[in-house]
This record gives C-alpha cells, sequence and structure tokens, in this order.
C-alpha cells in the first residue's frame, strides 16, 4: 500500500479547511468500503486522506418541505430502518436491501455510494428513479445539482477538488407514486450488478395511463442513465396489456450502451435491460392496475 | 445392531471452543521473534524462457536480508508427488502465470514487497498454449520437452461396436466442466524456522504432513529427520493443500536467512500460483436398449492440467475409472488424455475427477430415461451396480455397495415426495418455471492400487488416566480430530473428554498417509480402533493384576474396570495409570498400522485404479429458472448418502450440506476464468462462490448404511462423494424446469439465458 498522511475531521467545516488546505492531492473516505480496496491495490494517487465519518452533522434522515433528505452519511442500513423512507422513497429503499451484505450495510454510506461513481452503483440507479438533487459545498459557497448531472465518467464527477457532499434529497413519494428497483447479479448477496433498472411511475386519472414516468438503468454506461424513450413511451401509451409492456421495454435497447467484461457480455447486458425492466412493469402492472 | 455410546452420536467437534473464540492459532497467526517476510516473484508471462535474473537491485535495498533464485535451491529443484517437474524458483524456462522465479526474506512485509519489484528478469516470451486439444497436435508449443500429454490411460472391455450396432438408442453428447478453486479461507500461509539444533520447522496448514517432509528433504537436500513440519491447524484445504504450495521456498529463505521466515500469501496471489479442479471436455456416446439397459460407453476425456503434473495424472485416472457412473457396462471404450497447457496448474480437489464425469454421466441417464420414457429412479435401479458385480473397468465389487440403498433411500425425501406437486408455472409470474433433478454418484475411497494405503496412530496414556491419539492426518474442517476422539472413547469405554488429539504433526503423530480420497476416517479411524485395542489389553491386563482376579471375570465401563458378579470391586483407568507410575514405569503407548485391502485386478498403466470401497450417493434439487434472465434459484436440496456407520451425525450433516452447498458452486457461478494465460478472476469479486442468501434454506440430508466390514465401526467414508452429483442433480432439474439441456457448467445466468433463447428460435422455426 502507498503510503499517505490521515486526518480526521469532526465537523463540516473542519473538512472544507483541510480540503483547501492540501487542494487537489485530498482523498475523502467515509466508511471505506470501495476506498479501502483502492488504497490496498495502490490505485490511490492522493497523499492525504480526509477521514470525514465522524462528522454528526452528515448523519440522519429528515423530512422537510415536501423533500426527503438523507445526508451522506447516512448508512445503508440505517436507509433500509427509517420508517420515512419505507413510506417516501420506496425505490432507493430497494435498492439498498441489495448492496452488499449486512456488514457492508451497516458501513457503506449513501454518500459514499454517490461520490464513489461506480456506474454499477445500486442506490445511484435508484436515485435517478427518485430524481434526487445534491448538495455541494466549497468554500466558495454551495451549489446544488441534479443527480443526473453529477457523474461525467466512471468514477468521475463534477465535485471540485475543493468541494464535498453534504446533502442528498429527492421529492417524497406520492400516493399515486409507485416503482421498483430491479438487480441482476452473479448471486444473491455481495454482488456487483450486471445490471440494474430503476423506475418511478405516476399514476394518472385515466384507467392504464401515467403521467410520470422516471427510467434509469446501472452498469450498462459509462455512467448509471436515463432511459427517456421509454419514459416518453410509459406517459403515453395506453399500458393495458403484457404485449404493450414488452414492447415498451423494449425501448431499452436504445437507451444503453454497455460493453463485455468478466461478468457478462454487451449482447446479454442490452437484453437484460430489456428484461429487468419488462418483469419490473409486468408486477407493478399485475399489482396495481390490471384490469 | 450394537449399542454405542459414541458412534452415529450428535457429538460437539473437540475444537469447536477454540475454533469458536477465535483462540486456535492457525499457521498465519503465528509469529516469532526476528521473524521476516518472505514474498515471491511470480513469472510475468505464462509461457516464456528466462534469459537473465539480476537480484542485485533487490538485494541493495535497504531491509532486505536475502534473495534467493534456482542457484539457490540445495537439493533437488523440483517437486510434485507423482513426478516432481516442478521447480522450486524456475531456471530457464516458466510455464504459467503463478510460477516463482526468486523469493525475497525481508525485515517487514512491506520491504519484501517492494523487493520483489526490483528483481530484473528478461524473459523471452513463447507462444502460449491454452487450449487442452490444441495442445495435443503434434506441432503445438511444447509446454514440456517431452511433449504436451502428461498421461493417456486407455480401457477397452468387451465388444464396443457389437454393442453399438445392437442398441435401440445412441445417446451421444459432449460435455464441458469449469475451473473450480477451493476458496479456503486461509491461503497457502506459513512460518519456517531454523531450531538450535539444526532442524527445520515448517509450520504450514497442508493434508500429508509426512510427505511434505519427505518433498521437502530431496529440495532442500536435508535429512528428512531434520525436517519437523506442523500442518495442523489448517484454515481449509479440500485438496488444494495436498500438494507442497509455499514450504519449499519457506524453507529455503529459513536456511538461507537462518531467521524465522513467514509468508502469508494475498487472496490474488494464491488465485495465479496454486491448484484447481481440472477443466474437462468429455464426449460421450452411450449405447441403450428399449427397456433401459445400459449396454456401452464410450468415453474420450481430455482434462487441462495446466503447466505440471502433481496430481494430474491420477486425477485424470479417478475420472477414467468413475465415467461410466456406478453402472453395469460390459462393453466400454474409455480414453483418458491428462494435458499440460500454461493455464495455470490443476490438482487435487475434493471428488478428484469424478464431479466432471458425475456431470457427464447422470445428464445422460436423465436423457436416456426421458427418450426411453422410463422412471428416473427406475433407470438408475435397473443398472446399478450391486455388490459382487464386476465394474465397467473390470474389478469385482467386493465390499458394500450402496446403490440400491441410496436409491431405496430417495423415495424417503421430501423432495421426492412432493415432485408431483411442486407449482411448475409460477401463477404469479409466469416467467418463473420449476423442476426437480436427480443424480446418483460413487467415489472410490483411498488411493487405489498402487500406492500403499494405510493408516497409523499412536495411542498414549496418560497420567490423569486419560488418552492422547496421534494421527497423522488434518482436520481441514471435515471434523476427523472429532470422529478419531469418538472411535478411541467408543473402543476405550471412557467419556470423549478424556480423549486429546492430536494432527498433522511429523514428530507427535503417526503417517497415516494423505488426508484426502475420502480416506481419513477409514484408514486413521481404523488404526485407532487397532491402536486402542491393544492399549485395552495393556490396561485389563494391569487391571485384573490390581484386582487380584482374572481377566475374564472383569468388565468395563466408563473409564472403569470392575468384577462382573461384584461391581463394587472396581479400579479407575486414573487409579491404573498411578499404579504404572508407582511402579516406576512410564505409562504405556501402543500404535495402530492398518493395511487396508486392495482391488483384485490391476490395470495396466493406470496407476491408483481400481478402487476397493466406495461410497455412494443421490443427489436431488428443486431449482427454479426465471426465463427472463436465464437466473437459476435452488429452492431445496437433498442427498442420500451411503458412506457406511457413520460416526458423527452433526458432521455428517455438516459435510453433506457443505458438499451440496460447493457443488451448486460448481454447477451455476464457479469457474476461474483464463485467457492466454492470464487470470481473469482473481478474488471472491469475481470468484462467486454461492453466499447464505444462493443456498437453499433446506438441504434434507439421509444417511443409509451399507455396513463396511473393514472399516471402523463398519465406517468408510463420505466427504467427496457428498459434492459429485450435485452439479448433475441441479442441470437435470433445469432441464425438468425449462426444458434446456446444459451440457456445460457453469451454467451462468448468461449461459442459460442463451439457451433459452436457442430453444425459442427453434421452436418459432418448427412452428413456421
Amino acid at each position: 500500500m502507498n503510503k499517505f498522511d490521515y486526518y480526521r475531521a469532526n465537523t463540516i467545516e473542519e473538512a472544507i479547511q483541510y480540503l483547501d488546505e492540501f487542494d487537489k492531492d485530498i482523498k475523502i473516505i467515509a466508511a471505506g468500503t470501495d476506498l479501502v480496496v483502492r488504497l490496498k491495490q495502490n490505485m490511490v494517487k492522493e497523499k492525504h486522506i480526509l477521514d470525514i465519518s465522524r462528522i454528526r452533522e452528515l448523519k440522519g434522515i429528515y423530512r422537510e418541505d415536501g423533500k426527503i433528505h438523507i445526508l451522506p452519511l447516512t448508512t445503508h442500513s440505517e436507509i433500509l430502518e427509517s420508517e420515512e423512507v419505507k413510506k417516501y422513497a420506496t425505490v432507493l429503499r430497494e435498492a439498498c436491501s441489495t448492496i452488499g451484505s449486512p456488514q457492508i450495510r451497516n458501513r457503506g454510506t449513501l454518500g459514499g455510494n454517490v461520490a464513489n461513481a461506480s456506474p454499477a452503483g445500486d442506490s445511484i440507479s435508484a436515485l435517478f428513479a427518485e430524481e434526487a438533487k445534491l448538495k455541494l459545498l466549497s468554500s466558495e459557497g454551495e451549489r446544488v445539482i441534479s443527480i443526473e448531472d453529477f457523474f461525467t465518467g466512471p468514477g468521475k464527477t463534477v465535485l471540485k477538488t475543493n468541494e464535498m457532499l453534504v446533502d442528498i434529497f429527492m421529492p417524497e413519494m406520492t400516493e399515486k407514486e409507485i416503482g421498483f428497483f430491479k438487480k441482476l447479479g452473479q448471486r444473491n448477496a455481495l454482488a456487483i450488478a450486471v445490471v440494474n433498472v430503476s423506475v418511478k411511475l405516476g399514476r394518472g386519472e385515466e384507467k392504464n395511463k401515467m403521467d410520470k414516468a422516471v427510467v434509469a438503468f446501472g452498469a450498462v454506461a459509462p455512467t448509471v442513465v436515463r432511459g427517456e424513450r421509454v419514459e416518453k413511451a410509459l406517459i403515453s401509451e395506453s399500458l393495458d396489456s403484457p404485449e404493450k409492456l414488452r414492447y415498451i421495454a423494449q425501448l431499452a435497447w436504445r437507451e444503453v450502451s454497455p460493453i463485455s467484461d468478466v461478468r457478462a457480455s454487451l449482447k446479454y447486458r442490452q437484453d437484460m435491460s430489456i428484461n429487468l425492466l419488462y418483469e419490473g412493469l409486468l408486477e407493478l402492472y399485475k399489482n396495481n392496475w390490471k384490469g | 445392531m450394537e449399542k454405542f455410546k459414541h458412534i452415529g452420536k450428535v457429538e460437539k467437534r473437540v475444537d469447536a471452543e477454540e475454533k469458536a473464540t477465535g483462540r486456535i492459532k492457525y499457521m498465519s497467526d503465528l509469529s516469532f521473534p526476528d521473524m521476516l517476510w518472505g514474498k515471491v516473484l511470480r513469472s510475468r508471462y505464462p509461457h516464456a524462457l528466462i534469459k537473465k535474473i539480476d537480484t542485485s537491485k533487490a538485494k541493495a535495498l535497504k531491509g532486505v536480508v536475502a534473495v534467493v533464485t534456482w542457484k539457490d535451491v540445495p537439493g533437488l529443484n523440483g517437486f510434485g508427488i507423482v513426478v516432481p517437474d516442478q521447480p522450486v524458483l524456475c531456471e530457464d524456462k516458466v510455464r504459467y502465470i503463478g510460477d516463482a522465479v526468486a523469493a525475497v526474506a525481508a525485515e517487514t512485509k512491506e520491504i519484501a514487497e517492494e523487493a520483489v519489484k526490483l528483481i530484473d528478469v528478461e524473459y523471452e516470451p513463447l507462444p502460449v498454449v491454452d487450449d487442452p486439444i490444441k495442445a495435443m497436435e503434434p506441432d503445438a508449443p511444447k509446454v514440456h520437452d517431452d511433449g504436451n500429454i502428461h498421461l493417456h490411460t486407455q480401457i477397452k472391455r468387451g465388444d464396443v461396436d457389437k454393442a453399438f450396432k445392437e442398441a435401440d438408442l445412441i445417446v451421444e453428447h459432449t460435455y464441458r466442466t469449469g475451473r473450480q478453486e477451493h476458496m479456503f479461507l486461509e491461503t497457502e500461509s506459513g512460518v519456517a524456522k531454523l531450531e538450535e539444533d539444526g532442524t527445520l520447522s515448517v509450520y504450514a496448514g497442508s493434508q500429508y504432513p509426512q510427505r511434505d517432509q519427505l518433498q521437502l528433504s530431496r529440495c532442500l537436500g536435508l535429512n528428512p529427520r531434520k525436517i519437523h513440519v506442523v500442518s495442523y491447524p489448517v484454515g481449509g484445504a479440500f485438496g488444494g493443500k495436498d500438494e507442497l504450495t509455499i514450504q519449499p521456498i519457506l524453507g529455503l529463505l529459513a536456511l538461507k536467512t537462518k531467521r524465522p521466515v513467514k509468508i502469508v500469501m494475498s487472496r490474488e496471489e494464491s488465485m495465479i500460483s496454486y491448484w484447481k479442479r481440472h477443466p474437462m471436455i468429455m464426449k460421450y456416446r452411450t449405447a441403450v436398449k428399449k427397456d433401459g439397459t445400459l449396454i456401452a460407453n464410450e468415453v474420450k476425456i481430455y482434462a487441462d492440467t495446466g503447466a505440471y503434473a502433481s496430481l494430474g495424472g491420477p486425477v485424470l485416472n479417478l475420472a477414467v475409472e468413475h465415467s461410466c457412473g456406478p453402472y453395469r457396462l460390459d462393453n466400454v471404450r474409455i480414453d483418458g488424455y491428462c494435458i499440460y497447457t500454461n493455464n495455470g496448474v490443476a490438482g487435487a480437489f475434493r471428488g478428484f475427477g469424478v464431479p466432471q464425469v458425475t456431470f457427464a454421466m447422470e445428464t445422460q441417464m436423465d436423457i436416456i430415461a426421458e427418450k426411453l420414457g422410463i422412471d428416473k429412479l427406475d433407470l438408475r435401479r435397473k443398472n446399478a451396480l450391486r455388490r459382487g458385480d464386476t465394474t465397467p473397468i473390470g474389478n469385482k465389487l467386493t465390499t458394500s455397495v450402496g446403490t440400491i440403498a441410496v436409491l431405496d433411500g430417495v423415495k424417503q425425501t421430501d423432495i421426492w415426495k412432493n415432485k408431483d406437486n411442486i407449482e411448475r408455472v409460477d401463477h404469479n409470474r409466469p416467467w418463473i418455471k420449476r423442476g426437480v433433478g436427480i443424480a446418483l454418484t460413487s467415489q472410490g475411497a483411498g488411493l487405489g492400487i498402487g500406492l500403499p494405503d494405510y493408516g497409523g496412530a499412536i495411542l498414549r496414556f496418560r497420567a490423569d488416566g486419560g488418552f492422547t491419539v496421534g494421527v497423522g492426518l488434518v482436520d481441514y474442517g471435515q471434523g476427523i480430530g472429532t470422529s478419531f476422539a469418538q472411535i478411541v472413547a467408543e473402543t476405550m469405554k471412557c467419556p470423549i473428554s478424556k480423549v486429546d488429539v492430536i494432527l498433522g504433526d511429523t514428530d507427535l503423530t503417526a503417517d497415516s498417509g494423505p488426508t484426502s480420497a475420502s480416506r481419513g476416517v477409514y484408514t486413521g479411524g481404523r488404526a485407532s480402533v487397532i491402536a486402542s485395542k491393544r492399549m485395552m489389553r495393556i490396561l485389563k491386563n494391569k487391571a485384573s493384576d490390581m484386582l487380584n482376579v482374572s481377566e475374564d471375570q472383569l468388565e468395563v465401563d466408563n473409564a472403569t474396570f470392575y468384577v462382573k458378579e461384584h461391581p463394587d470391586i472396581y479400579v479407575t483407568y486414573e487409579q491404573i495409570a498411578l499404579e504404572f507410575l508407582k511402579e516406576g514405569k512410564s505409562l504405556p503407548k501402543t500404535e495402530g498400522y492398518f493395511l487396508a485391502p486392495i482391488a483384485d485386478i490391476k490395470i495396466k498403466d493406470a496407476f491408483g485404479l481400481p478402487h476397493n470401497i466406495f461410497s455412494f450417493s443421490a443427489h436431488l434439487a428443486v431449482v427454479e429458472v426465471n426465463e427472463l434472465t436465464g437466473k437459476v434459484k435452488v429452492l431445496e436440496g437433498a442427498e442420500v448418502v451411503d458412506g457406511g456407520t457413520v460416526i458423527n451425525r452433526q458432521g455428517f450433516e455438516g459435510q453433506v450440506e457443505g458438499g451440496y452447498v460447493m457443488g451448486l458452486g460448481y454447477a451455476l457461478t464457479e469457474d476461474v476464468l483464463i485467457d492466454k494465460g492470464l487470470f481473469k478472476t482473481l478474488n471472491f469479486s469475481t470468484y462467486i462462490i454461492p453466499t447464505s442468501k444462493d443456498v437453499p434454506s433446506k438441504i434434507q440430508t439421509v444417511p443409509v448404511i451399507d455396513p463396511e466390514e473393514t472399516g471402523p465401526y463398519k465406517a468408510k467414508g463420505i466427504a467427496e462423494t457428498v459434492m459429485c452429483a450435485t452439479a448433475p442433480a441441479i442441470t437435470n432439474a433445469i432441464y425438468d424446469a425449462a426444458g434446456i439441456r446444459i451440457f456445460k457448467i457453469p451454467a451462468t445466468s448468461e449461459y442459460i439465458y442463451t439457451l433459452l433463447k436457442e430453444k425459442e428460435k427453434k421452436e418459432y422455426a418448427d412452428s413456421h
């Protein structure tokens, strides 16, 4: 392992100071479930590591003005235990339940998962469907951006070197809204997604109609991607049969640009983008609005 | 049947507390004053000539104490259980990416890691041999000078061509299996230390300390008596620590530096460096009569043994021996090839060639049953070997044969009872299909003809009236130490708490052969019985003296001799021990040696064949297949097992469940992927073993006992058979569920999805 200096911040203010001090040569560690592995593989070039895990103000879940806020150091287990999440962010909850193992969920944080920026990040895909926004803070001020605008490539984000993620928030799901998270992994725990799909739908007034659809795919492009063609079809069509859902799901072909790797081939990932979406839509259809 | 106090009961493992509390010290935990850390430089290429090795920069690094290359190997620069063709450190050629080229001992682990990077090796890369079939072609690049075919084993019996002409049905398919890794929790690790008297102590988990000692003596040029090997405790082995691993390099570094040297391998280094299960390509052609009678089998087996021999030959031979399953077949033509490639190294692994051929043969059986419309159990029963029969390779079965007992036992399993009531198509999710599968297997136990197969045990009587039994075998999870404690306690008529067990130590235990081949309980257990009976005679004699009655008037129970007619006249073992000491005598020590019986014929050129003792098992699975994703979930499992008498009921269940889960991984996910000699799956992130979420919540274990007279308390062994037929049970269930035949394992979700698509396409074409 390469040598590095370790710093620990106890407040956001302290953390921002460290970021300024070691500009461009500092890496933030939250729980370390990804970073420690990368450190061991000598894949971290920064000479300074800033531990933010003790910053209490970055932990917790609360509701405010129709939004649910999940602060970045909240663990996946805490998300799973939260009554608010169970009611108002069900897609995210489903995603968190599939992450790693109990040990990893007890330690890994939502903010860490987001900042790690894996194209296969399960919570990231769900946050797309939840229409989440991120608050970024630096000594120069704060900015709020949509989750979709955060990622620029595998492991790459728009976060500046002096900036940190301080809040993740999303609109509360209403009674009209339903959704799902589906993941295909090589096994049922401790699995990196071969493909994941997150969907949120808003039921329309008319039978078989939706007035809202947000769809995201993970592990099928350099970042998690929105499925805009699928969304448009879900809103404009009458979702009145499995065949219709199948037809719409096939549009996923036009949304994804996967690669082949040791876990799966390009072709399989393409097909699974369609089939996971189809399976999830079909289950929603049968349980919610089938005639 | 005899009533036992300990045999067949649920007994707490003798090592349960030290393992559950973490108090036990594995070799990776050992630390000595002044200890150095070792690190091995592995090859940069899967196949290359070594032109020059320059260690000067590494030697110059502060904190480096020694850098060794082939020049420093004092003895034979080679190891290997059968043929010592694997260099301790390569001299002029590397044959796989894990080949060891040099090693460093340094003050810290970090310095050692830094130092190996400073060793300059000049290579001349050679073409990589990565396809075993192509490797057999005469113009293929050679891994070893004398060609790439390490072994060709051929068995011919009867008139195969005539039988195929008379067949009503011929089933012909090619099967492929993956490269399974043992994935023991503790990687190959240990410490070597030069003692003050010049003895070299080698602490490294392995499966046969006395053989390690001999192999080390040859590499290091040392009198074997000057090498003390401690191979227990070991954090899992499954066959992967049968051969030497890092021991010769550890020994070399300790001799060179005269300080203790420790190596703990990373998972990634372990993955590329040592043994895997042989991937096999198997071509089967089976001839059957309308009534289901098997009349001929033609089998070709190609086993990829990687760069060095190790146990590749014997593994191939077991595959040959078991290739026709536990069935009567009088016309067979079997050709097995064990082939060198640059694909890592393959060697011993639980099942030892049998899981591969069982997958092939049991799929053939499933296809035959379906084509002929015969019940799967009936087909197997019709053809099953019985005691007195001649096996497909020609030896007569004179020992316990549990095929029929096992097949009868299948009917008692919940899976079989409920098989017609499962919801074959999920009501709510019609893309989920369910099915049931079954497979039968047998496993030859012991070393087979050609290798003397024996068990040894030393039993020491202690001052507290208890016993210490020393057996050279090793408990690597299967619970053999507890079995020996039970066997000694039963024979010595004393509580288990009075028996201590010492395993795997060249100084303290008797050579009992390798802990492999499902032979531990059979050989070591029988030797323990023999040693115990000798001890009992000595103690009884002493008791008779002390109580002044003749021996035939004595009864023994609960570590006490008493007079039959007057139970109030007694003497305890502890009192007997005191009496020995009072008389100034040393406490008695007995030894038991047992030479295992062997089969009636010998097969030319087939080292280790045939076997004489066999265990049998039937495996069952209920699966569901998701037709949208190809994902398979095993909903329920069961095994019916004949390993003779069960020694520890809880240990039996643990073995069966563990074997089933290992077989499940073999069936569905586990495969070390190698591309042009380079590993693609280096750790648990990409080498996919099942987690608790991937295994069925219920694996029913049904022991059926066909007693084996020559075994301890009529036991045989179950260690391997319990994993050998799980894969075909699962793949046959996948066929039952979704109508797709699996000819290649692991049957990953993607592979199954591909087969489903092909089936869909074919059905579409057929209907238009």
